[in-house]
Formats: structure tokens, sequence, C-alpha cells
């Protein structure tokens, strides 16, 4: 496409449009004229209804957006209309060339409606359903011509005007079919994502959807001789010639959207560490858009948060705009097909926000960083963890079994029968140091890792912790499935800390445990009844423990609870 | 009839150890696998009186020698379960528990070494009653809380109270403390008095009673 300017464009285009409207006045004139005709008056005003706004609209399409192919569509639509009333004509050549042309206007208007707001139809289904209309509205618009359908016609070829008829009413049926078919095509393109469209864009496909189901009862009221034909051809007219000026109101509402581009700008000057996604998406109209960066340093592209995205790519309904800088791609777009078609919106959008684009950029990597911190300090947490697993089972499996074979051993010789009262109490003494070394390998091992939690979970173990606990402690440990091992450790931890510290600090007389899981979350909350006041935990395990649940992606925070005592808190991230 | 005894160990060292001291004591020891499974096949055919199992077991060393005593415990009632671990945990105990404290043990392996007692643990769970390791017991009377009604008992009658929570008969704790019969029976309604807990009938019952209000 040659880039114009519009102002040597828009001369040509309104000459062709005063141009058509002039033929079309000729034609408009010969139709009053005609005797062909009852009433020719209100027929008249009717085609010119739809004529000047498809001419016009078309011409102003055109000149707003010259890439689209809708504009010129839409004049065509318009131009056809206009030729219709030829078969007015007594004339017998001008009649039968407008008759040869009085069912294609049917095909145009569903090939307008589904090529909104591009110019192009997109879907399988749609192209197929155009093609077969054109089929239908030209192909067996000659078939039965030639089969002699109109007595007045110069292309009768055979005079078997009942089989000709029988063609009519098959086309009659089959266009109705259509037409109704593409509004069907026309509302499912729509309701899947009517919540994410462009509200004006709405309002068009409506109109569109309204001109063509009327069509189709036309041409129904047609086949079926319906005596009301009349009241149903002038709705038709009144809806299909509504349809453009709800699509020039589409366009006046992007003309409204260009003062958003103003506000988007105060905003961002306002806050300029503010995430570009939802000023852009306000600012352009389009609840759907998103906004990608491309991470050079991690080769990836990314949302604004960081997270990696798969390169973000066109579909039926999205489009796709990559910014380049230095022949670098920077960020990308996706929004709406129909936005499309308002790229000077966008040009001025992107233009308006260039800059604080790098910055959401170098913002968008910055947390790519963070995530990645987060996650090798939780692979080597997860790695530590592991080990001290392993370390546990070691002692479990070896030094722990050898000490009680031995114990076992020692014992059964000071039971066996005839050994000497001072032997056998040398030997219990030796069983007793083995059963105290057992304890403390016990504790050591206990310190290493919870066993019981990872062979029993959380409800198990915690029995224990809250056993041994300084005051009663009420549990309650509502889990469906159990959590990940490090997440499980972690709260395991956190209550263990939690509830020692209730002892040592607090002068409280009971706590209360409670671990649930809540959405993705596993909620830990560990509360005492005394007056420690938040500030006797700082300096405790609890800063450790901290540590170990940010490294999970996850919070840990200690706060006077309601009526005194403490209240340990922990959010942990639970897939 | 000497009492007939099956058990899963995986350690191979244990396994034969406690074979040994059992058959010298006069046990029948019918079979001794290394596996849960294999011993629940084994119940199915020919069931010992009283079957003996780690916590541990393969395949993932984890829970399965304690699902497998739960497994016995539902679906054969007639045979006892002693649990035995190198930890204990108030919370398996509870599990193991749950439904009622006849037939059932959980102890430490370190008490195999006693093994006059520890014969007497298994005796007293195939004849029906319970053994609960003495460190749960204490671990529950142990710890410092203050203005708990366990405070207001003598040194005696905690000590009867951890006895019976261990599991001991009447008689048991009669020999245990060298005293009469008579003598305890007086302690147990003392005890069952200052703590509010409602006579239940059975030792064993009383087991469960007495756990349940020292877990508070």
């Amino acid at each position: 496409m040659v880039e114009e300017t519009p102002a040597g464009r828009s001369w040509v285009l309104w000459a062709l449009a005063v141009a058509g409207l002039g033929i079309l006045t000729g034609v408009l004139i010969l139709g009053v004229a005609s005797a062909r005709l009852e009433p020719g008056a209100l027929r008249v005003f009717l085609i010119a209804w739809i004529v000047v706004p498809y001419v016009l609209s078309g011409a102003v399409a055109w000149w707003r957006r010259p890439a689209s192919r809708f504009g010129p569509l839409m004049m065509l639509t318009g131009f056809v209309m206009g030729l219709t009333p030829m078969q007015w004509s007594s004339q017998p050549l001008v009649h039968s060339v407008g008759n040869f042309f009085d069912m294609l206007p049917a095909a145009l208007f569903l090939h307008v409606f589904l090529a909104f707001p591009s110019g192009r139809v997109r879907g399988r289904a749609e192209r197929v359903l155009v093609v077969v209309m054109y089929a239908v509205t030209l192909g067996l618009q000659l078939v039965k011509i030639l089969l002699g359908s109109n007595p007045d016609s110069l292309f009768t070829v055979v005079a078997a005007p009942a089989t000709g008829t029988v063609v009519e009413q098959i086309q009659l049926a089959l266009v109705a079919c259509g037409l109704v078919l593409g509004t069907v095509l026309l509302h499912r393109r729509r309701s899947g994502r009517e919540r994410l469209r462009r509200r004006p864009a709405t309002l068009v496909v409506d109109a569109f959807s309204l001109g063509l189901v009327m069509l189709a009862l036309l041409y129904i009221g047609g086949l079926l001789s319906w005596s009301f034909i009349e009241p149903i051809r002038l709705i038709t007219f009144a809806a299909l010639g509504l349809a453009p000026l709800a699509f020039l109101f589409a366009l006046l509402d992007l003309r409204l959207a260009r003062g958003d581009v103003a506000g988007l700008l105060v905003e961002l000057q306002s806050d300029p560490t503010t995430d570009l996604q939802a000023p852009l998406a306000r600012a352009l109209r389009d609840p759907s858009l998103r906004l990608f960066y491309w991470l050079p340093e991690f080769g990836t592209w990314a949302d604004q948060d960081g997270t990696p995205t798969a390169e973000p790519t066109s579909s039926v309904d999205r489009e796709v705009r990559v910014l380049s800088r230095e022949g670098e791609p920077m960020a990308a777009l996706t929004f709406d097909s129909a936005l499309d078609e308002e790229h000077e919106l966008l040009d001025a959008v992107v233009a308006a926000t260039s800059i604080a684009l790098e910055n959401g950029r170098l913002r968008a990597e910055l947390r790519a960083r963070l995530h990645e911190l987060q996650e090798s300090r939780g692979r080597v947490l997860e790695a530590g963890r592991q080990e001290r697993q392993r370390l546990e089972r070691d002692l479990h499996d070896g030094a722990q079994v050898r000490l009680v074979a031995l114990s076992m051993e020692l014992g059964m010789l000071g039971a066996a029968p005839g050994t000497d009262d001072e032997l056998r109490t040398r030997l219990l003494h030796a069983k007793g140091e083995v059963s105290a070394s057992l304890e403390e390998l016990r504790d050591v091992a206990r310190g290493i890792y919870p066993a019981v939690l990872s062979a029993h979970g959380l409800d198990v173990a915690l029995e224990s912790l809250a056993a041994r606990a300084p005051v009663p402690v009420q549990l309650s440990v509502s889990l469906t499935e159990r959590p990940p091992p490090a997440v499980e450790v972690a709260a395991y931890y956190v209550i263990s800390e939690a509830l020692a510290n209730v002892g040592k600090h607090a002068e409280a007389t009971h706590a209360w445990v409670c671990v649930e899981r809540q959405g993705s979350q596993l909620v830990v909350d560990v509360r005492d009844n005394g007056r420690g006041g938040a500030k006797s935990h700082t300096g405790s395990g609890l800063d450790r423990l901290a540590v170990r649940v940010e490294a999970l992606g996850g919070r840990l925070a200690v706060r006077p609870a309601d009526g005194g005592g403490v209240e340990v808190r922990a959010e942990l991230p639970c897939p | 009839m000497s009492l007939r005894v099956a058990i899963a160990e995986d350690s191979v060292l244990l396994r034969e150890g406690l074979t040994r001291i059992l058959t010298e004591s006069g046990l029948d020891v019918i079979a001794a696998y290394d596996n849960a499974d294999d011993l629940l096949n084994r119940l199915k055919v020919e069931p010992p009186d009283i079957a003996l199992l780690d916590i541990r077991l393969p395949p993932t060393h984890t829970d399965e020698g304690m699902r497998a005593a739960l497994t016995i415990r539902r679906e054969h009632p007639a045979v006892s379960v002693l649990v035995l671990s190198q930890y204990v945990e108030l919370g398996l105990a509870m599990q193991l528990l749950s439904e009622s404290a006849e037939g059932v043990g959980y102890l430490l392996k370190d008490r195999i070494g006693d093994v006059a007692d520890f014969l007497d643990s298994i005796r007293r769970v195939a004849a029906g009653g319970s053994a609960i390791d003495p460190q749960i017991v204490s671990t529950l009377l142990h710890r410092r809380r203050t203005g708990s009604p366990t405070d207001r008992l003598t040194p005696r009658e905690r000590e009867v109270l951890g006895l019976m929570a261990e599991g001991n008969s009447n008689a048991g704790i009669a020999a245990r403390l060298v005293i009469t019969q008579r003598a305890v029976e007086k302690y147990v309604s003392s005890v069952f008095d200052k703590l509010g807990i409602p006579s239940t009938g059975t030792e064993s019952r009383r087991v469960l009673a007495v756990l349940l209000y020292l877990r508070g």
C-alpha cells in the first residue's frame, strides 16, 4: 500500500462518493418514472436510505483507515444496492442487468458485517459462508434467469418458467439460511468475549446482527408469500440503513478515546513507577489488552510482573503489536482485533508511553531477577532439607539400630539364668548407659529432622509438639491433603518455635494453634493469652524462621493478638 | 500352649535379636518378615496371638508399619498388635488407640532390652490389655504446667496414674510398687476422684480415659 497523506487522498474519495451518489440519483429518477413500480416513491426512499449511509460511511472509513478493506467494501455495497433499481426500467437491457444484480446485496451485507472491523473475513466457517452466498446470489440468479423465470429478461435461453421458479425458491431458502447462519457466527464471535470487547464494537455487531436477521425474515416472507411482508420490508431497510450509523458512532468513540491518551500521560507523570497494563487498557478502551516485555537477559517474554510467558502471537480475535528499540524487540501488546483498525490511536499511545515502557521493562526485569533469586534461595533450602532428612535416616538405620541391638544383647545377658549378681549389676548399668545414649541420639535426630512429620503429616507431629508444650494447647489442623514437604517443615518449625516462646516469655496459660488452607496458601496461626507483647519474640528463632518462610515466597508476622498475648502468623504458598 | 508371635522388622540385626529373645523366653515365633505385606498375608492364613511391627518398613520407610497395624486392628480384631519404634509420638498413640485400648501396645525399641518388662508387656497386650511407652506418659505427666489438677495428686497417686496410663493392671501396679492390690484400688479411686474422671470399669478402658485426660 502506497502511503498517501489524508489530504491528498481525500478528494479522490469524495469525488468517488459524489460521483456514486450522482449515478444513484439518475437511477432513482429512472425508478420513480418507471411504470413497473408500485408505490414508487417509498421504494425509492428505501433504496436511498441504504445507499447514502453505506457510501458515505464507507468513504469515511476508507479515509480514516486507508489500509483496511472495510471502507471500500461498504462503498461497494452501497453502489450495488444502487444498481438494483435498474430492474425497474422499461428499457429491456437496463432491466435485465438490474435484475441480474437483484440478490447480490444480500451477499454483500453478509460479507461487510462478517468482515468487521478489519475488512478481512476471519475464520474458516465465515469464509466458506461468504463464498457460498456469492455463488447462490449470482450463480443461481443466472441459472433461474436463463431458465426464463423472468419473462422480461433478455437473458432467457430456455422457456421453462416452472423449473425457474423452483430454482428461485431454493435460492431464497438458501439465502435466508445463509443470513441466519451469518448471524449465529457473528453472535458466537461476540458472546465469547463480550465482556472483553470494547463497547462501541459490540454495538456495531448488534446492529449488524439485527440487519441480517431482518433480511433473512424478508426472504423467508417472500418465499412463503406472507401477507404482512411490507412492514417487514420497512423494518429490514430501517435496520440495514442504521447499521452504518452504529459504525460511525464507533469511529466517533475512537475520537473521544484520544482524550484518554492525555489522561494516560497525566497518570504516568504523576506516578512514573505505575504498572502500565491497566492504564493502557483504559486509554485504549480494551480491557482485554495485555502487555508483554522482552527480557533479553533471560531470553524470554514476560508479563509486567516478570513472570515468563510464551511469545505473544495473534489469533482470530487478537492482534499483536511488537514495539522495538534499536532493532531489538522491547515490548509487545496484544489486543482485540477491533483495535487494530484504530492504529492512529495505538501509535499515539505507543509514542506517548515509550519511555514509560522502557522503565516498565526494567521493572519487569528486576522482578524476574527477584523471582529467580527467590527460587534459588528456595532450592538451597530444599537441598538442605533433603540433606537433613537423609542424615536423620542414616542415624535411624545406622547408629540407633546398633545401639538398640546392643541394649537387647546386654539385656539378654543380664536376664540369662546363672549370671552372678555382680555381673548382672554391671550389665544392667551398661544397658542403662546405652539407653541414655539412645535417648540423646533421639533428641539429636529430632533436632536434625522431624521424621514423624514426613512420615505421618502435620496433625500427628503437632500432637506431640502440643503435648510437650509448656501450656495447654488447643490444636486445630484442617487439611484435606498434605502440603509439599518444604511447606510442611516450615509450618512445623514455626509452630515449634512459637510454642517454645510462649513458654519462655509470655506468662500465658493457654495457646491456640490453627493450621488451615486458605486458597493457595497454608496459613499457620499460633496465639497465646499471655502478656508478652510482640517484642518478646524478636531476636528469637523466629527471625531465622522468617527467612525460611520468605524463601518459600511466604510471610511471617508477629503481632499483638486480640485480647492480649501474641499472635504468630505464617502464610506459606501452597500450590 | 505358648504364645504365638509374628514379626515385621526390616533390620536383620533387630529381627534376629527379637526372635532369639522371644524364642529363648519360650514364645513361639511363627514368622519374622522384613516388610508389612508379607505379615498381612500370613495373618490371613495363620493368625498369631500377637503381631510385632516396626513403624518404619519398606518400601518408603515412613508409615507402612503404622498403616499395617491399623489394618490389623480393623480387619483382624482377634490379633493383638504391638508397635515398636525408635521414637514414640503421642499422635500415633492416639491413632492406635482411637477405637479402643484393647490388645494394642506402642513401645520404644529400647524397651526390648528390659527383657522381663518387655515380655510382660507382650503377654499383657496378647491377653487384650495395653502397653503405652512410659516416655509418652511421662511427657504428659511432667510438663511444666501450672494450675493443672494433677498438681493436687500425691507423689504416690501420680505414680499410680502413670502406671495406669502405661496399661498396667491393678495387680501389675501392686507388684511394681510392692503394695497390696487393695491399696492400689484405693489410690486409683482417689486419683479418679481428684481428676474428675468417670470410672470406666475395665482396666484397659481406663488407659484411653487417662491418656485423653492427660492430653488435655
